[in-house]
């Protein structure tokens, strides 16, 4: 860039013509500056609010359990990280085991809870 | 000594006796050389699903949480001591659970199949295997000569 000033600035002094030129690369806009339209990046629900999955909080793990059959739904249909889910699921079949959370059955106090997902539209296509 | 948490479940009684029941509970922990941190009563509520026990099938349960530290190889023989309580429906002994720290990878696995980190790493398993020594029978023959 100062290059082709220099050599611009150069032309028009032997053209005897008053031109105002950027000398100093003082005005000229940094291009090493990070991509302003870089995409934000991706995160799961529970990694965007900070939220651990914990074996006593079954209101927020019944909203990973199916209401026809109280199957834990998997990572296409969740849209969690791979670890989250992977945690979730651990939790829930310890919450299970405690006699805190059914395992054929969602507790019907939780079926008016937001939907964190759409069970109908998974991320990916289902594997049967 | 390493925290642990203990989920316990008795059967509905009146509250001396609940009161016995939980004194009993915390005094095996102490005989074992633990310190209770924490109890709490997560209150009465109904069993997901049935449990039997004792010869008894239940519904109900009052549920607690212990919060204890105690040393490790205490904890087998606080498992099975709990269940001989004839007032216990049902116990889980957890060790408690310090939060882990990672990334969040769902936007790299969101991309398309050749940029994800699993299917590089799948790639790369394939291409480490291709080097790998083949058997050579040194007949100093080009073709095998027995039947195969
Ligand atoms: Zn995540």
């Amino acid at each position: 860039m100062s290059l082709i000033l220099r050599r611009l600035t150069a032309r028009f002094q032997t053209g005897n013509l008053i031109v105002r030129t950027c000398s100093t690369d003082k005005d000229a806009p940094e291009f090493d500056m990070e991509n302003p339209f870089e995409k934000e990046k991706l995160q799961c629900v529970l990694c965007k609010h900070k939220i651990e999955a914990d074996y006593k909080n079954v209101k927020l793990l019944s909203q990973f359990q199916s209401p026809y059959t109280g199957r834990i739904y998997g990572k296409h249909i969740t849209g969690l990280c791979t670890k989250q889910q992977e945690l979730v699921e651990k939790e829930i079949v310890k919450a299970q085991s405690a006699g805190l959370m059914g395992t054929y059955v969602k507790d019907p106090h939780f079926f008016e809870d937001p939907e964190l997902f759409n069970a109908d539209k998974p991320i990916r296509p289902h594997r049967f | 000594m390493i925290a642990y948490e203990l989920m316990i479940l008795y059967r509905l009684m009146p509250k001396p006796e609940l009161r016995t029941a939980l004194k009993r509970t915390s005094e095996t922990i102490f005989q074992k050389g633990g310190i209770i941190r924490k109890l709490e009563n997560l209150g009465t509520r109904d069993l997901p699903f049935k449990i039997s026990v004792h010869g008894v099938v239940y519904n109900k349960a009052d549920y607690f949480l212990f919060e204890f530290n105690a040393p490790p190889s205490s904890i087998a023989s606080l498992f099975d001591e709990y269940i001989r309580d004839v007032d216990v429906v049902r116990r889980r002994l957890y060790k408690k659970t310090e939060p882990v720290g990672f990334e969040c990878t769902l936007d790299n696995e969101m991309k398309p199949p050749p940029y994800r980190n699993d299917v590089l790493n799948l790639i790369e398993q394939a291409k480490s295997q291709q080097g790998k020594p083949k058997f050579e029978y040194n007949t100093n023959l080009d073709h095998y000569p027995f039947q195969k």
